[in-house]
């Protein structure tokens, strides 16, 4: 049963890791060039990228897929960061795709996760 | 981010923030950042915690995701935006500090068709 749903996952769009990581890195890009960090506003900042990007992924036509879009906005003052994820899932139809936006103000990662929905 | 609060036969969000925050503790509670060493320290927190989700046996799929930074007076935020069945699926987002660093785990629950 499983290879019926593979097969059928791959007559679908396919959650392609390069796609989203296009996609992501020009919404970041847009949105963040010449933006320096402002408290008050980078909360607001970084919900209106999450939904920004799940729009996008929506729009290029994942149909099976339940999208997660995660971004994280930092402020550059020299400090390290790590950041990493693990995920249980259907390797043969799930994948995910990042990326990572830095000027000398902020920094911003941004993941996108696609969970094939049977 | 608003936290989704699970219904009956959902994702139950505040267990797994309680043991999420414990599996942090464990890992990096007495600890002080190191660069040497925050590689592994991310690594076991997302495994443990996605152990510890599979544990409870339901039919879900998971995604956890840790970030870990240390304190430097600078800020950060994460949001994130879903886009799946607002019944089933859930996620839950636990905020950890100690004296020389933060630590953020989110994790989110997919469920697999019934």
């Amino acid at each position: 049963m499983t290879s019926t749903l593979v097969r059928q996952a791959q007559e679908w769009s396919v959650f392609k890791a390069a796609v989203v990581k296009e996609c992501i890195h020009d919404i970041l890009r847009e949105q963040l060039s010449g933006v320096q960090y402002d408290p008050d506003e980078v909360g607001v900042l970084s919900r209106s990228l999450a939904d920004c990007i799940k729009d996008k992924l929506k729009d290029v036509g994942f149909d099976r897929y339940k999208l997660v879009v995660q971004v994280v906005i930092g402020e550059q003052r020299g400090e390290g960061v790590k950041m990493a994820a693990r995920c249980f899932w259907d390797a043969d139809t799930d994948s995910y795709a990042q990326d990572i936006f830095m000027n000398d103000s902020l920094f911003c990662v941004a993941a996108a996760f696609g969970s094939y929905f049977y | 981010m608003e936290e989704f609060s699970g219904e009956e036969g959902s994702f139950n969000s505040e267990e797994a923030s309680n043991s999420v925050k414990e599996c942090i503790q464990s890992i990096i509670g007495e600890e002080s950042y190191r660069q040497d060493t925050v590689n592994q320290w991310t690594a076991k927190i997302v495994e443990q915690a996605l152990t510890l989700m599979v544990k409870q046996t339901k039919s879900y799929k998971y995604i956890v995701s840790c970030a870990v930074m240390q304190k430097s007076g600078a800020g950060l935020h994460t949001a994130n935006s879903c886009y799946w069945d607002t019944v089933t699926d859930g996620s839950c987002t636990v905020k950890w500090e100690n004296r020389t660093m933060y630590c953020v785990v989110s994790v989110f629950a997919v469920a697999l068709t019934p």
